[in-house]
């Protein structure tokens, strides 16, 4: 989104969103290891293969944050309508995608990669917002 | 919406990046008001008016009132 942070909010935002991509990286490889090695069942394997979202809906929760402290409006007007642009383009194509798949024209996809068209829409969204200004 | 700050910060002899740094902003967002891209919120226009010591009128232009 930006190069280096300016302003304290900033600094925090950059830094829980670096804190939750380790933790996701911590959960994704520590539940793929353990279902390799332990083979959990029931309640712990549930629990276990959620695990990866938890610090992925954290993204979300630390996003709505900074809009919640940023203190420039111009440009939490830009993040807002980055992340409408970014929740429209995930839910758009979620939905294209999902009736192909339910006619068998394409094959099925993990869910979880609408969270990352979310967040590749969103930032792309934001460079050309800003376009606009400039 | 139109406005005079291009002309207030030039006869205050201040750069865009001083009157963000005043007004606590970007200077995406100085550069946004000034070109009539950005409507800034009430509050902000407020605190513009106060900085340079006029009301929000002799800063804004309503375009519907000319």
């Amino acid at each position: 989104m930006f190069c280096m942070p300016k302003t304290p909010e900033e600094r925090r935002y950059v830094g829980r969103l670096w804190f939750a991509m380790t933790a996701y990286i911590v959960a994704t490889f520590g539940a793929t290891w353990t279902f390799k090695h332990h083979h959990p069942r029931g309640a712990s394997m549930y629990l276990l293969a959620s695990l990866p979202a938890l610090p992925i809906l954290a993204v979300l929760v630390i996003v709505g944050l900074y809009l919640a402290e940023l203190k420039d409006e111009f440009e939490r007007s830009i993040l807002v309508e980055s992340s409408l642009w970014g929740t429209g383009t995930a839910l758009a194509l979620a939905t294209f995608w999902g009736f192909l798949e339910n006619y068998g024209t394409v094959s099925t996809i993990p869910m979880f990669y609408v969270f990352l068209v979310w967040w590749m829409s969103f930032s792309l969204a934001q460079v050309l917002v800003r376009r606009r200004y400039k | 919406m139109k406005n005079r700050l291009r002309v207030l910060r030039a006869e205050k002899n201040w750069s865009q990046a001083d009157l963000a740094q005043k007004l606590e902003v970007s200077r995406q967002s100085v550069n946004a008001i000034e070109t009539g891209k950005y409507d800034p919120s009430l509050p902000l226009a407020f605190r513009l008016a106060r900085l340079f010591k006029m009301t929000i009128e002799q800063i804004f232009i309503d375009d519907e009132s000319s």
